[in-house]
């Protein structure tokens, strides 16, 4: 074999490899979570503040575009549905690859909810592996999450999972994930519509703990530890719903656990009424998540607890922020409309059809 | 580990650069290695019970080997035949109490293939035919060579001698055709064989819900998934022995172009075809029995036709052992052995009309239109023995064949019936593209290799083909999660 041809064998797999990288890319099942990723890659380097991470109470709850217009906080969430905790800290490694966050918020839902019940589910971990770039962080994430090795390289090559979506490349939303930055029009935002009424049961009294699994608690942990070598600042927030008391007495515990590490945590459900959220009208799911009236609540509510609490720079009218002024104003009107769908429903008391979660 | 799945393909990454990297006296004895490792892990080991079945593989080279040396050094006939048949006898006798009577559990990977392979060694040696092998590492792993424990081809002795021990340099080329070879072996695999196989599966499953044209489909879909997986498993293998530098038997050469079933025969499985030719068909024609038979029949048929019935009668013998290789139950035994004996006996007797009635109508044996219909004949007689081949029974079988003629529903062609069968419209076309793909190249492949003619193109063109190829298998090949993986039909057949 002569240096010639190493040197086109070594071509000809470096283009392969790029092409096949390019083709993932582009054949990974669309949806909302590709989007949200998608758009997180294509923001501008170093002009996101907050990053949030967590499963479905972030990306329904907390508006970036909002939170932009109202309190100038650039923030993007990095949520996945039933996010396992274990994928935060690579999450987070992820994000500062191409921004410089001040803050990281962590929602705490998935950590009252053993590990084992969510790696069964493949999509639960692909949501957050499949959705990231090629890297060795996506390798780690890999390694951390998929804990049968066998399998891992389906993870570590989804085009053995993906390839077969090979009809949806036609689509000019598909080809424009060609490198995985496609900019998000909401900032990653999803907007519900319909209401499903739920009843909070009054939790106040309940003050005792109790344990949570204790594989998340090792992970919670670790991700504080690696907060605290980031020396960077964390927020973490339990997003409002109607809990149980097996929950509220595990949310106990992990506020002790994690003031007890020098962090805050906000519990929105312990300012239910400053927030102003009605449990008969701001969920789309009985309870469990909020629509775009709760949404817009939450949001404020978190907005001025970060102006308080926090010295984030208010990124309004700033170079490089034009589209965050665009998803400002695109926001505005479909938050207008989909709370008029809200208030419609309510009033025809046209209530939104049960979800049987997995 | 499947041929086709990611680890292996890793594996073979990984040995091909260190089998390139040793010195090269130690190349043969890394093939070993690697030979007897992919054994140990194969997915037919580790489902049979575990390791220990190495030792089948490991007792039966040693009886050969043994056999072999002894065989060369006695001068007495008597001798050689007894510990000759004692061999065979050992190395049968293990692939029938393992294969035959119903434990496949204990049955190791390829036993079928190495047991041919070293028997036909063995009867080299006996007849003086090839030389004798006194290291036994060496001829462990003519027997145990990886490539070929899948599904073949069967390997001759002196044939491979030279090829497997001798040194091997790094040929770029040989590399490059090799991976082009698998690649090709892939897509016939994964993108034509695993979409054949959902119509084949659905209407073999449920004949009784089809009657008429349906049927035909089925067992149409049902030879091309039998011949793409099998040659596309071959291509997989031969090219992964290529990019070692060992050169195997080729196994196909285009075998529905055959103009008869004979020729057809002699481009099918063409090793397993040529073995029992010359270690059953020959010698069997070199018994007393038969030499005797012609003698014994002269009288009441006349010497040509006496001479016909005998050689029949060993071609009786000849296709019920290829059948029973197959499976050893009746369906196999008619569907790839009785029957084709009957086309090609029935080929013969008739032939004299044929010669006749083609005379009477001008046809020349070089008519474009007769070539077809002769290349179509074959293809419609070996779909039906396939028939047999894929029912469960030969009840199933005929009932089967008998629904195909029990009506004439040639609309499902344009009413969009095809696209129920399992694959919808999108499939179908893939499926159909993809053949017409691999029927021009079978076609063109008649001239030479198209790699050789494509190496002779510009850069840019050669690479954006092996592209176009590489993509088009890995998006529309059916692998992954999803799938289950693409396995041989061959190795399930006869590991």
């Amino acid at each position: 074999m002569t240096i010639k041809q190493a040197a086109k064998a070594a071509v000809f797999l470096a283009g392969f490899l790029f092409l096949l990288v390019t083709v993932t890319y582009i054949v990974r099942t669309n949806g909302g979570v590709k989007d949200r990723f998608t758009g997180f890659y294509a923001e501008k380097k170093n002009t996101i503040d907050v990053i949030l991470a967590g499963s479905s109470p972030v990306y329904p709850y907390y508006s970036a575009p909002k939170l932009y217009g109202e309190y100038g906080i650039a923030a993007y969430p990095l949520s996945t549905n039933n996010q396992r905790p274990k994928a935060i800290k690579y999450l987070f490694k992820e994000a500062q690859k191409t921004q410089d966050p001040s803050l990281f918020i962590v929602e705490l839902r998935m950590f009252t909810m053993p590990d084992e019940e969510w790696e069964d589910t493949m999509a639960f971990t692909r949501g957050v592996t499949d959705n990231l770039k090629y890297s060795v962080n996506r390798i780690r994430a890999i390694n951390a999450l998929v804990s049968d090795k066998g399998e891992r390289y389906t993870y570590y090559f989804d085009i053995f999972k993906y390839h077969s979506n090979w009809k949806t490349m036609v689509m000019p939303s598909q080809l424009a994930c060609w490198n995985y930055e496609k900019p998000h029009p909401l900032k990653g935002l999803e907007i519900k519509t319909g209401v499903g009424p739920a009843v909070q049961e009054d939790l106040s009294g309940v003050t005792g703990t109790k344990e949570p699994p204790e594989k998340q608690l090792e992970v919670l942990y670790d991700l504080l530890d690696w907060i605290r070598q980031s020396g960077k600042d964390a927020l973490f927030i339990i997003s409002p719903y109607a809990m149980e008391e097996e929950a509220r007495l595990q949310y106990n515990y992990l506020i002790g656990a994690i003031e007890e590490e020098g962090y805050p945590v906000l519990d929105f459900n312990a300012h239910i009424e400053t927030i102003g959220l009605d449990f008969s009208t701001d969920f789309y799911d009985y309870g469990s998540h909020v629509n775009a009236l709760g949404e817009g609540k939450c949001t404020a509510f978190l907005g001025e607890y970060l102006s308080q609490h926090y010295d984030l720079a208010d990124r309004r009218g700033q170079e490089g922020y034009e589209s965050w002024d665009g998803a400002w104003a695109l926001y505005q009107t479909q938050q207008a409309e989909a709370e008029a769908s809200c208030l419609a429903d309510i009033e025809n008391e046209n209530w939104a059809p049960e979800v049987i979660e997995d | 580990m499947s041929i086709t799945s990611f680890y292996f393909l890793c594996l073979f990454a990984l040995a091909l650069v260190l089998y390139y990297v040793i010195p090269k006296k130690a190349q043969w004895a890394f093939l070993l290695l690697l030979s007897l490792g992919y054994f140990m892990t194969s997915d037919t080991v580790v489902q049979s019970g575990g390791w220990y079945v190495v030792f089948y593989l490991l007792a039966a080279v040693a009886a050969v080997w043994g056999a072999a040396i002894y065989i060369d050094r006695t001068a007495e006939p008597k001798k050689k035949r007894g510990v000759l048949v004692c061999a065979v006898l050992f190395c049968l006798g293990l692939l029938c109490v393992l294969r035959f009577f119903k434990l496949p559990l204990l049955a190791p990977l390829g036993i079928s293939f190495y047991t041919l392979t070293l028997l036909g060694y063995l009867f080299d040696v006996y007849y003086e035919i090839g030389k004798v092998q006194k290291n036994y590492f060496r001829l462990l792993l003519f027997g145990s060579y990886f490539p070929v424990m899948i599904s073949g081809p069967i390997l001759k002795y002196q044939e491979m001698e030279n090829r497997l021990y001798a040194p091997h340099k790094l040929d770029y080329r040989q590399v490059t055709f090799g991976m082009q070879r698998m690649l090709w072996g892939f897509f016939k695999v994964l993108v034509i064989s695993e979409r054949a196989a959902v119509i084949a599966n659905e209407i073999f499953d449920n004949y009784d819900s089809y009657a008429g044209l349906p049927i035909w489909v089925g067992a149409v879909a049902f030879t091309f998934q039998l011949y793409t997986n099998f040659s596309g498993c071959m291509d997989i293998v031969l090219g992964i022995s290529q990019c070692f530098g060992i050169e195997l038997p080729e196994n196909f050469r285009a075998p529905f172009l055959s103009r008869s079933i004979s020729e057809y025969w002699r481009r099918w499985h063409i090793t397993l075809g040529t073995w029992l030719r010359e270690y059953l068909f020959y010698p069997l024609l070199r018994t007393k029995f038969f030499m005797q038979l012609p003698k014994t029949l002269k009288p009441k048929l006349g010497k040509k036709r006496a001479k016909q019935a005998t050689t029949f009668l060993a071609m009786f013998l000849l296709w019920f052992a290829i059948g029973y290789w197959h499976g050893g139950t009746w369906n196999f035994i008619i569907g790839s052995g009785l029957l084709h004996w009957f086309y090609i006996v029935s080929g013969e007797l008739l032939e004299p009309f044929f010669a006749k009635w083609k005379r009477s109508w001008h046809i020349s044996e070089e008519n474009r239109l007769f070539v077809f219909f002769q290349r179509l004949r074959t293809f419609a007689l070996v779909t039906l023995g396939l028939v047999f081949f894929r029912s469960p029974t030969v009840p199933d079988a005929v009932r089967m064949i008998g629904r195909g003629f029990s009506a004439a529903n040639f609309r499902i062609l344009w009413d969009g019936s095809l696209f129920s069968y399992g694959l919808d419209w999108i499939e179908f076309t893939i499926l159909a593209v993809s053949l017409l793909l691999f029927g021009w190249v079978s076609v063109r492949q008649q001239k030479g290799w198209l790699r050789e003619k494509l190496e002779k193109k510009p850069l840019v063109l050669r690479w954006a083909v092996l592209y176009a190829l590489l993509f088009y298998v890995i998006l529309l090949g059916q692998y992954g999660p999803e799938y289950s993986a693409a396995e041989f039909i061959y190795q399930n057949f006869r590991a």
